[in-house]
């Protein structure tokens, strides 16, 4: 694969370019200690030792509310609605550009899912290799250190001024050949980011499962019945905000609403969770999992077994996103997977 | 089938939800268009005592409330409760946690026994509600989304999740994570997060979200770390006549 180097004196130039045809985003920082990709304008900090952006990369590809059709009353017609406007996800980390592929791979899967897919061919990933580890993360030890493809272009600082850029993808490369011929990169160079993910993942490894990830489905089928379930749950305030945080959680309610004539109306979907009371709701007011254990349970069944079943990855990449967000402090995977490994590991 | 007609009425309250649904402007004559105004107060005049749907306005706070109201259920197919004071009993519920001699010296100064008051409730605790628009004020929008499902004959969608959701939705960074109190953990959503995206915090003026684990909930807010005294203040604010405040 091709790899380029490209100096910061270079980025605003391209920035600017990039941005008068897409919607450009770039890390930025929010307030102390937080920090998310915003809409890149001239003279933005860029964050570039951001640990984690508080808002995953999901809204981008599935915004929380979007319009699939449009409708007419009298008539009965009926519209697919499509938005996909151009933007560049710039900046994003490793393990959310896995969480958009296994994302990629869930929508496309079965009925591929229209609304979604045009969002993601108008959205260019230019990855970043991190800086700084999230107290909260481990991704590092669920296999979402790196990713192979899902990124027009990888970047990694190798200096105080200077990037490696791997190519991912033709338009990504064109993207960066915009302001005039590139520069190859030299071994030296490529060494320097060698060393650069050598030396974030060290930071990363701190923190992380005690068992390998892939040892996770096998170890859930065991503890169906774990006390742990109850123990964590009964703190759960069903707010659904561990799923709608979740870079890799996409489930959503679908509802209509009229316009104020009730003559035309939209058809939109919205997020969903499946930690919220009301989400396994069926016909005739049955709630197949009423209890907040059930559904506290059923998350890390999903996010350990069922995806798994599904793709042969974990559900999970680790960003610790869901163990910030969680206000009663029960959401936390690798310790839940972790003390479910304790529990049990005289069975193996 | 007949336009149906509709009704405003309102006890002890600000009249700010009644407000609200003027704010709707050029979009009210397109919603009104559907239904018949037999009363409305603060956008026409004239009143009528033969209505189908009677949104209603404010808590009960005097004994006498209690037979008008009961009046109004009697000439209503549909009650509908508008606004935190109708819905939850609202702030007016504040004075429940007064001595009664109090506040009505306070609100009445030396005429006070003239006055008959009572501890401050919601509609439903006097007559059967049929529905119940939340929120201190209602949100417009909700309100027109509602009155609309119920014009098509559908059941009325009210969120039943905390307004954790829209926050999410919103993007906003956690107050809880910023170090500050906030009822969004056990407040009905539905107003697209309004005030943690202005910057502040949930009140709990959309009333409890249905199923609120109260009892986890304030293992949170004192891990917040804010005093229990102001905790109790924020729970007492809109959320008085319920559980939450004991």
């Amino acid at each position: 694969m091709t790899t380029y180097t490209v100096y910061k004196e270079q980025l605003p130039g391209l920035f600017e370019k990039w941005s008068r045809k897409y919607a450009l985003y770039v890390p930025s920082r929010l307030r102390e200690g937080f920090y998310d990709l915003v809409p890149w304008k001239k003279d933005l900090e860029i964050a570039w030792d951001y640990d984690v952006a508080y808002n995953s990369a999901k809204r981008f590809v599935m915004p929380p509310q979007e319009a699939l059709v449009s409708f007419d009353r009298r008539t009965y017609e009926a519209a697919a609605v499509f938005e996909a406007p151009k933007q560049i996800l710039f900046g994003v980390h490793p393990y959310d550009v896995k969480a958009l592929n296994q994302l990629d791979q869930l929508m496309e899967g079965g009925s591929p899912d229209q609304n979604y897919i045009r969002r993601r061919e108008a959205t260019v990933v230019m990855a970043f290799e991190p800086l700084t580890v999230s107290a909260s993360a481990f991704w590092a030890s669920v296999g979402a250190a790196s990713v192979a493809h899902g990124f027009d272009l990888y970047w990694t600082k190798i200096g105080p001024a200077a990037f490696t850029v791997e190519v991912g993808s033709a338009r990504g490369e064109d993207l960066l050949g915009m302001n005039g011929p590139l520069l190859a990169s030299t071994a030296g160079d490529k060494e320097g980011a060698r060393r650069a993910k050598a030396r974030i993942l060290t930071k990363a490894r701190k923190n992380g499962l005690r068992y390998n990830w892939e040892e996770t489905p096998r170890l859930l089928s065991k503890c169906w019945d774990s006390p742990l379930w109850r123990r964590y749950s009964q703190m759960c305030l069903a707010c659904g905000s561990c799923n709608l945080v979740c870079p890799t959680c996409y489930c959503f309610d679908i509802r209509e609403e009229a316009d104020d004539l009730l003559e035309k109306g939209v058809r939109f979907r919205v997020w969903d969770g499946c930690m919220l009371e009301s989400f396994a709701k069926v016909a005739g007011n049955h709630n197949f999992r009423p209890k907040a254990q059930d559904r506290y349970r059923h998350r890390y069944f999903r996010k350990g077994k069922y995806i798994y079943d599904k793709i042969g990855e974990l559900g999970c990449v680790g960003c610790g996103r869901c163990v910030r967000a969680c206000t009663a402090g029960i959401a936390n995977p690798l310790k839940v997977f972790n003390e479910l490994w304790e529990e049990t590991i005289h069975e193996y | 089938m007949a336009k149906p007609k509709i009704a405003f009425f309102d006890f002890a309250g600000c009249e700010g939800d009644q407000l609200q649904i003027a704010n709707l402007e050029e979009r009210l004559l397109d919603i009104l268009g559907h239904v018949e105004v037999v009363s409305f107060r603060e956008v026409a005049t004239g009143h009528s005592d033969d209505y189908d749907v009677a949104f209603v306005e404010g808590s009960i706070t005097r004994p006498e409330d209690e037979v008008r109201l009961k009046e109004i259920r009697k000439n209503a197919k549909v009650l509908v409760a508008l606004g935190a004071c109708a819905a939850i009993g609202g702030i007016n519920c504040l004075k429940n946690f007064m001595a009664e001699n109090v506040y009505r010296e306070e609100v009445y100064g030396a005429q006070a026994r003239w006055y008959p008051t009572y501890a401050a409730r919601p509609l439903k605790s006097v007559v059967k509600v049929d529905a119940e628009v939340p929120g201190c004020p209602i949100d417009p929008v909700e309100f027109a989304r509602l009155t609309k499902e119920l014009l098509q004959g559908r059941t009325p969608w009210i969120p039943d999740f905390p307004v954790c959701v829209e926050c999410k939705q919103a993007g906003n960074v956690c107050r809880y994570e910023m170090g500050r109190m906030c009822l969004g953990i056990i407040t009905r959503a539905g107003c697209k997060a309004a005030c943690v995206t202005q910057g502040a915090h949930c009140w709990g003026c959309r009333g409890l979200v249905p199923g609120a684990n109260l009892d986890a909930a304030r293992i949170v807010m004192d891990r917040a770390g804010s005093d229990r005294k102001a905790t109790q203040d924020l729970l007492r604010f809109f959320l008085g006549d319920t559980g939450a405040a004991l």
